[in-house]
């Protein structure tokens, strides 16, 4: 055993025991730490934000190298803050209108060609598959998912008989995609318990590596 | 009956206690269970292999401190299998608290493969605008990050000569936390400049990134910090590196937590029908 010396590694594992508390329950202790975490996440990210981008991409070259053009951003984004001010609140669309048009023509196209186009030639069943049986067995097996599936939510015909059927399969489909999630999520759990774990036995007690 | 009563009243604190020992225990006295490595891992692992000596990486570090113990030992593993490569590694960001994480990596990874800062690895920071960040890196990576993380101009990175935008990158690899991550280097870097995009993920995301896949989207996926345990071995297997791999070393607590969620998810199971059985009659 080697007890860390360290007043940064010993100030992370009283916050990590603080946390930990909540697990017997709610307490001052944790509470302590939790507002701590939010108020340290807010300046870190605000500070960060000046010096990585506020500073760099709009101070400099507006105010040091007179690049006048940034007015327009400036302007833009000083429009955000009128929200604050309830006669000049309106102001606020405008920043808004900017953003919501630029980002939708951006996007639309970009998700379009990702998550539909792409997505639907992913279920072809094409030439290829036929090559090797396992392949084609998981593209069958893919293909019924997401016809069926997508059946489930189709909701403008009564669904009984053979359609009944189909969507019942749907929600079988759905049903594993729900368990394959809640057991990544158990695993993801596991690991951050694991890290700190590491942490408090490694660079705090040097039990371990 | 009484027994599975008994299982059902089980105080919460004492499954978190003997959950907590049974995590510690593989820690301090590992099982040696070892890590199989899956085709996932395997077409991530290869496709940054064939690249040609020289060629630049793009790692973009798109989560936080709170996903360090899954997605960290993916960002050294990555690093230092393109360093015993000769591949010039660029980091850059789309999670502003992920900034630091980075320039952790960079201060560390490289010192052990004798590379240069400028020569073989370039951190860019954190910029605002996560879609306007990777439409702008397609069109003139200088135009969007004029200085690096530590303020060095572009222009003096001698790196940089050869990496002009996301054109020249073979490969680009997101080991992201949610949102933005990985899908947006498919929606903006690979739909509008064929980018080829890999993924380093968390857990709790990997269902969603399964269609990407399928479909050829991303080349190769580490999912967890089983993932990450994954390509660390495939490392250590093809002689890169001999260093510590934290997540190797986490891969015993994990099997065995498993196995106990799994128990109690059984027992529980059992215990509320048996019971359930008994209240009805």
């Amino acid at each position: 055993m080697h007890i860390s010396t360290s007043v940064l590694t010993w100030v992370a594992v009283i916050l990590t025991f603080g946390i930990f508390s909540f697990l017997w329950k709610d307490n001052p202790f944790y509470k302590f730490c939790e507002h701590l975490f939010v108020g340290v996440s807010v300046g870190y990210s605000i500070s960060l934000t000046w010096y990585n981008s506020v500073y760099p991409d709009l101070v400099t070259p507006l105010f040091r190298q007179g690049q006048l053009l940034y007015i327009i951003p400036f302007a833009l984004g000083l429009c955000y803050f009128a929200r604050f001010i309830p006669r000049v609140s309106w102001l606020i669309r405008f920043p808004m209108a900017f953003v919501l048009g630029w980002a939708s023509g951006v996007a639309i196209p970009a998700f379009f060609q990702t998550n539909i186009i792409k997505q639907i030639q992913g279920t072809f069943l094409t030439p290829s598959i036929f090559a090797r049986w396992d392949v084609f067995l998981w593209a069958l097996i893919t293909f019924i998912g997401v016809i069926c599936s997508v059946f489930y939510f189709f909701f403008s015909r009564e669904h009984k008989g053979a359609l009944k059927l189909v969507s019942e399969t749907g929600i079988v489909y759905l049903m594993v995609g729900f368990g394959a999630s809640f057991g990544y999520t158990v695993m993801a759990r596991m690991s951050l318990l694991i890290g700190r774990l590491q942490f408090l036995l490694g660079d705090w007690l040097g039990v371990i590596r | 009956m009484k027994f599975f009563e008994f299982l059902l009243r089980i105080d919460r604190r004492i499954i978190y206690a003997v959950m907590a020992a049974l995590v510690i225990l593989p820690l301090v006295r590992p099982l040696g269970l070892g890590v199989t490595t899956g085709p996932r891992a395997r077409v991530l692992f290869e496709a940054l292999d064939s690249l040609p000596e020289g060629k630049a990486v793009l790692i973009s570090v798109d989560f936080d401190p709170s996903s360090m113990p899954e997605l960290y030992p993916m960002l050294t593993a990555l690093m230092r299998h393109a360093f015993a490569k000769n591949l010039k590694v660029i980091l850059c960001g789309l999670w502003l608290p992920g900034s630091g994480l980075a320039d952790q990596a960079v201060t560390t990874v490289p010192p052990e493969f004798g590379k240069k800062y400028g020569e073989d690895v370039v951190y860019l920071g954190w910029k605002a605008g996560v879609d306007a960040v990777i439409l702008g890196m397609g069109e003139n990576i200088k135009n969007v990050y004029p200085i690096d993380y530590y303020g060095h101009p572009l222009d003096s990175l001698p790196m940089m000569d050869e990496v002009e935008r996301l054109r020249d990158i073979p490969l680009a690899v997101s080991i992201s936390a949610g949102t933005p991550g990985y899908a947006d280097w498919l929606l903006y870097g690979q739909s509008r400049y064929g980018l080829r995009v890999g993924a380093g993920i968390t857990a709790v995301s990997a269902a969603d990134a399964y269609p990407y896949l399928q479909s050829g989207q991303l080349t190769g996926l580490l999912a967890g910090m089983k993932g990450a345990a994954e390509y660390e071995v495939m490392v250590q297997k093809a002689g890169y590196s001999q260093t510590y791999m934290p997540a190797v070393a986490a891969m015993d607590s994990q099997s065995l937590a498993h196995v106990v969620i799994l128990v109690l998810v059984v027992v529980g199971n059992v215990a509320f029908f048996a019971t359930r059985k008994t209240k009805r009659a």
